[in-house]
């Protein structure tokens, strides 16, 4: 009797829990799969799905060639598989013959588009919506007119999203700004928009805005089908992942320069003109060397006061870390035209540059990190005495000053604060580099016998060389 | 321990194997080995799907939990701040004021005003303004200065432009009836008015209507005397709305007649637009320009609360052969709606600019803003087109800046290209394919070059607070700094507008009505090369040297002056000892009908221009590096105004 008994528990239990199971996977299927559109669970499933994403991205991509759409390809996944493929060669073709670089695990698939190319095609969408595909446009401000504040245009496209059959195309938008860039705008979805239309943490574009330099587009064939791909996929890829960008705040700018006007004298202009060539400069010779720097100090004051420079400073300050330095810098600059005024500290201490370009001077503080701060030193010439500028840890934007694409930090205003203390927004004309800035610490004096080689005139003595770097590192 | 027993009670010793009742069970049906195990395996499979399944579900849940956390930094910062619009007013009556007078009018419909002027010099004549009978939306608003000429002409274009049915609202302000001719006053009386044809100098008067029905109102009060206004006059009425059934036209369903559906449902006054049978087009389709050198090249059209003007301008520019649209963009200084609606009929790109500062000043940070944005918006363009929306454009317009805009990066000497020859009068401007080369910045449809204006204009342009002309001020000599502008003997753009800041009917009539405009198409201009600055100097001599020089000793003002020949070309020789001694040269444009406010469209002290077909070059001696060519046996053309005349300015009325 107790047999029969256990034999109708235990039966009663598989029952039980194939039921369950069963409720799991259909539950699985429809809830999760179908938020998700993508991953499945069977191998077989799996390529049917792909199946399906290919004929998505065949329609979308026929319907773009009809209309001359010239999309390019800038999703990560993708592009990454693509560039391993061209050093891997071959073999993934053979195992997936079907769709095995657009077809990647992600629902998404990004591409790229230059604005004024889409606007040649209004017919576009409502073609692709007969097509089937369900859109979401997301619209924004047009940041090239909000730099005067005072005008006010339609609202530009930043983002359409394309779906069909559970798979998103997200197109992304590619303004030419006057910095010789590429912006594509934010995703921020108004209260009205279906939350649940793509899953938004997986899209490569959107979290920020964007600037990129204008890739150079090849036409290929990919699983099939011709495809607009950045020629120089690695760079590509790495411009993506520090691309983020910040829009100078117009609108605090410009109350900033009502309270105080901005000085419209010849010797202002001139300064201004100056400042933008210097820093044209700056760019282009950091950029062939490949170094990363940012605008600091007064200069970054005036992008974030004013989205401008301060024309009293009569200087434009940059920062380095550390670790980005190269002994050719001073080679290039002077290369470059400028003539290397002073240096101050050494590569391990303190180490600052000063360049000059016809009257305005160009000072590159070298910044070193230090637990959770970073630091950049100051010498006072005559005396040897050594300060310190703290700051909080900072990543580094991409923002536009005097139509120029430079990086500042992202944390902008913390690192102004704590340049400038909390009365950062208040001009102030006497300002003192060794008393002045709210971060400011002495920080020792230089010894009596290190004096004459870290702060140097490169002219007069080129004895410091000798001390902390030898002589061919700085003359390349 | 000795004692122990086993347990009575306990139970036989089972092998173990016994002990599984499930594979007893097995042994008993088949007694295999292999069968045990492989059901053994499959318990552990199932068991190992289960544990699976579970730990995907719940890791798959996670996720969507976390996205949807992540989700949230998509979210809009900013709450969506627009409030729905208030639902209709299902009220069927509309009240409606309507106050005319001397220095005020205004017009109120169901206590919101639609209409305030009671600005100084300003907004003289008949307002006009069109409501919707369904809705009770203001349609249009216009304002005729009938004491001016011709302004009644417009307004019996525009009333009978309007729909049947709409209600029609007229005030007077300050005068109204000095221009308003007999044609006008039967119009009126023919909208139901029974005081239009008694409507007298300074008379106050109002009227409501429905075009093609009823009158709702009216009240007229005579001017005493010549001098002085009649009292003000205040109308209030009642209007019964109709309801909204009205047909709206049965067009087809394209993109166009949507656009021209909503445009046609806001505003009146468009003529045919809006027609149900026949609309006029809104896309005009004109020719390409095989090589066109301007097709990249951005278009800003400034414009200001002039919608009517902007609408013919537009049109004109949208059929000019090898325009581009999506280069275009319309500027307006204000926060306009029908200006607005006009550049959204045509489907093109508008802005509107907050207006800063009054007057010229406003106008010209209108400009600063404009141009900056055009720049801005089109980071890759090295020049920009600018037209005002007074402005029509010339077939070949496009065809005729894509010839000549690469001489503004050959030759640094220029200042801009402009499509206007201030001189270019219908009996001075012959020649379509002939360019100048002059000293001053005539604008009205002109080039500029994005680094004349980023390095130098930008920076310090006039501030706000400045009331300068921004024209005045482009054409100082330390903005303009000796460099010419290319213009066209015949303009290829005609100013239309009659109101404006610095525009009134008379200034018009006199200075610019007259003005020749090419029409013809695909014009191949002559030895475009020729205008840079030293082959033009080459070019002049030339024609210097084959010039028959005028007879000097006849009056430059009779028509007898220049022989009747055709195709020739004339010298003359003119006094002017200094650049400030213009009084010869003023007195010459004036009897030759040219723009005699000021002295423009010279080069060098050189003159161009064109009588009985003829060829005239006017020097100006001795300023003129070109003098020495006057035969010394010429007198130098010498006129002092005749006694104090009346100068050709305008006359104010207030």
């Amino acid at each position: 009797m107790p047999r029969v008994n256990r034999t109708a528990v235990l039966s009663l239990l598989i029952v039980c829990s194939c039921v369950f199971l069963l409720f799991q996977l259909h539950y699985y299927r429809k809830y999760v799969t179908k938020q998700q559109g993508g991953p499945l669970l069977s191998p077989v499933h799996h390529l049917t799905n792909r199946a399906v994403q290919w004929q998505v991205l065949k329609k979308f991509l026929a319907l773009a060639h009809h209309f001359h759409l010239p999309l390019f390809l800038a999703d990560t996944l993708a592009l990454s598989l693509l560039s391993q493929h061209a050093l891997r060669q071959r073999d993934r073709v053979v195992q997936e013959p079907q769709c095995s670089f657009l077809c990647t695990d992600r629902p998404v698939l990004a591409f790229g588009v230059h604005a004024s190319s889409w606007e040649s095609a209004p017919e576009f969408v409502a073609a692709a919506q007969t097509k089937g595909f369900e859109l979401l446009e997301l619209r924004g401000k047009d940041p090239r007119l909000s730099s005067l504040d005072t005008l006010s245009g339609e609202e530009i496209p930043l983002h359409f999203l394309f779906r069909l059959d559970g798979y998103i195309i997200h197109v992304v938008f590619l303004y030419e700004r006057s910095g010789n860039y590429l912006w594509h705008g934010p995703l921020r979805l108004r209260a009205d928009m279906d939350r649940t239309f793509a899953p938004f943490s997986l899209l490569d574009y959107g979290r920020y805005a964007g600037a990129y330099d204008r890739p150079e587009l090849i036409l290929t064939v990919l699983d099939g089908l011709d495809v607009r791909v950045p020629r120089n996929i690695t760079h590509f890829l790495v411009q993506q992942r520090d691309a983020r960008f910040l829009e100078c705040r117009f609108h605090e700018a410009r109350h900033f320069l009502q309270l105080y006007p901005d000085d419209s004298s010849a010797a202002a202009l001139d300064f201004r003109r100056k400042a933008r060539t210097l820093l044209r400069v700056t760019t282009q010779t950091l950029g062939l060397l490949h170094i990363p720097f940012w605008i600091s100090s007064g200069t970054c004051l005036g992008w974030f006061r004013q989205c401008g420079v301060i024309s009293y400073s009569q200087d434009v300050d940059i920062g380095i870390f550390i670790s980005d330095f190269r002994p050719d810098i001073v080679g290039a600059f002077r290369e470059a035209g400028l003539s290397l005024k002073h240096k101050f500290g050494k590569v391990e201490d303190s180490l600052e540059l000063s360049f000059l370009s016809q009257d305005v001077k160009l000072d590159i503080f070298f910044f070193y990190e230090d637990g959770d701060v970073v630091w950049n030193g100051g010498t006072q010439a005559k005396s040897g005495r050594k300060f310190k500028y703290t700051f909080p840890r900072f990543s580094l934007c991409w923002a536009e000053l005097l139509e120029l694409k430079v990086r500042v930090p992202c944390e902008t205003q913390d690192y102004v604060v704590a340049n400038y203390g909390s009365t950062w927004s208040v001009p102030l004309k006497n300002w003192d580099w060794k008393s002045s800035p709210s971060n400011v610490q002495e920080n020792g004096e230089w010894p009596r016998a290190a004096i004459r080689t870290t702060v140097g005139r490169w002219r007069r003595t080129q004895t410091w060389i000798g001390t902390y770097c030898s002589k061919h590192e700085w003359e390349p | 321990m000795e004692t122990w027993t086993p347990n009575p009670r306990a139970k036989p010793f089972i092998p173990r194997q016994q002990r599984s009742w499930y594979l007893t069970w097995k042994y008993q049906l088949t007694n295999k080995r292999t069968i045990r195990r492989f059901c053994q395996a499959g318990a552990v499979l199932f068991l190992l799907i289960t544990v699976i399944v579970n730990i995907k579900l719940i890791l798959d849940t996670r996720r969507v939990a976390n996205e949807d956390a992540a989700a949230q930094e998509y979210e809009d910062v900013i709450p969506n701040m627009e409030t729905p619009q208030r639902p209709a007013n299902r009220r069927k009556v509309l009240d409606i004021e309507v106050y005319s007078s001397r220095s005020k009018v205004y017009v109120a419909v169901d206590g919101t005003t639609v209409l305030e002027d009671d600005m100084r010099e300003q907004g003289r004549g008949i307002h006009v303004i069109v409501l919707n009978q369904a809705t009770g939306h203001v349609m249009a608003k216009r304002i005729f200065d009938t004491y001016s000429p011709h302004e009644d002409e417009a307004m019996i274009l525009f009333l009978n432009m309007v729909t049947r049915g709409r209600i029609l609202i007229f005030t007077i302000k300050d005068e109204g009836t000095f221009h308003l001719k007999n044609a006008a006053k039967n119009l009126l009386k023919g909208l139901g008015s029974q005081a239009s044809l008694s409507l007298n100098w300074r008379d106050m008067w109002t009227l409501v209507t429905k075009k093609g029905g009823q009158v709702y109102g009216e009240k007229h009060s005579k001017s005493p005397a010549l001098s002085t206004w009649g009292d003000p006059v205040l109308l209030k009425t009642e209007v019964q709305l109709t309801a909204s059934e009205e047909a709206e036209c049965l067009w087809a369903d394209t993109e166009l007649n949507r656009r021209r559906k909503l445009f046609c449902s806001k505003v009146e006054g468009y003529g045919s637009i809006c027609s149900c049978k026949d609309p006029a087009p809104i896309e005009f389709n004109p020719d390409p320009l095989p090589n066109n050198n301007v097709f990249n090249v951005p278009v800003a059209v400034i414009a200001g609360n002039r919608p009517n003007y902007l609408y013919r301008m537009l049109r004109s520019l949208l059929s000019a052969n090898g325009v581009n649209p999506h280069m275009i963009t319309v500027f307006i200084d204000g926060y306009y709606e029908e200006p607005m609606d006009v550049v959204e009929l045509f489907g093109l790109k508008g802005v509107q600019h907050t207006p800063i500062s009054i007057k010229n000043a406003r106008v010209s940070q209108h400009y600063k803003a404009s141009l900056t944005a055009t720049f801005n918006l089109h980071p890759e363009a090295n020049f920009a087109v600018v037209l005002e929306e007074d402005l029509d454009i010339s077939i070949d317009f496009f065809s005729f800046l894509s010839q000549t805009i690469h001489l503004l990066d050959e030759d640094d000497s220029l200042y801009c290209i402009s499509a206007w020859n201030d001189q270019g009068y219908e009996h001075t401007a012959e020649d379509p394919s002939l360019l100048y080369r002059v000293e001053s910045m005539p604008g009205l449809g002109w080039v500029l070059k994005r680094s004349i204006y980023k390095d130098e204009l930008e920076p310090k342009w006039p501030t706000p607070e400045k009331l300068w002309d921004w024209d005045m001020w482009m054409r100082m000599p330390e903005q303009r700094r000796g460099r010419e502008c290319i213009i066209p003997d015949v303009s290829r753009s005609y100013h239309f507008g009659i109101i404006g800041l610095n525009m009134n009917g008379y200034f018009h009539e006199v200075y610019f009505k007259k003005h020749k405009f090419n029409t013809v198409p695909n014009v191949q201009l002559k030895n475009v090369d020729s205008l840079k600055k030293d082959a033009y100097e080459v070019e002049i001599q030339k024609l210097l040297k084959e010039a028959e020089v005028l007879d000097h000793s006849k009056n430059p003002c009779e028509d007898s002056f220049v022989p009747d020949t055709e195709g020739k070309t004339y010298v003359m020789f003119v006094k002017m000892d200094s650049e400030a001694d213009t009084t010869t040269w003023t007195e010459l444009a004036k009897c030759l009908h040219v723009w005699d406010l000021d002295v423009r469209g010279y080069h060098n002290g050189l003159w161009r221009l064109f009588r009985k077909r003829n060829h005239i070059l006017v020097v100006a001696v001795p300023i003129s590096p070109y003098s020495v060519k006057k035969p010394a046996a010429v007198t130098t053309i010498h006129i002092e105004p005749a006694a104090p005349k009346e100068e050709g300015a305008p006359v104010e009325p207030l």
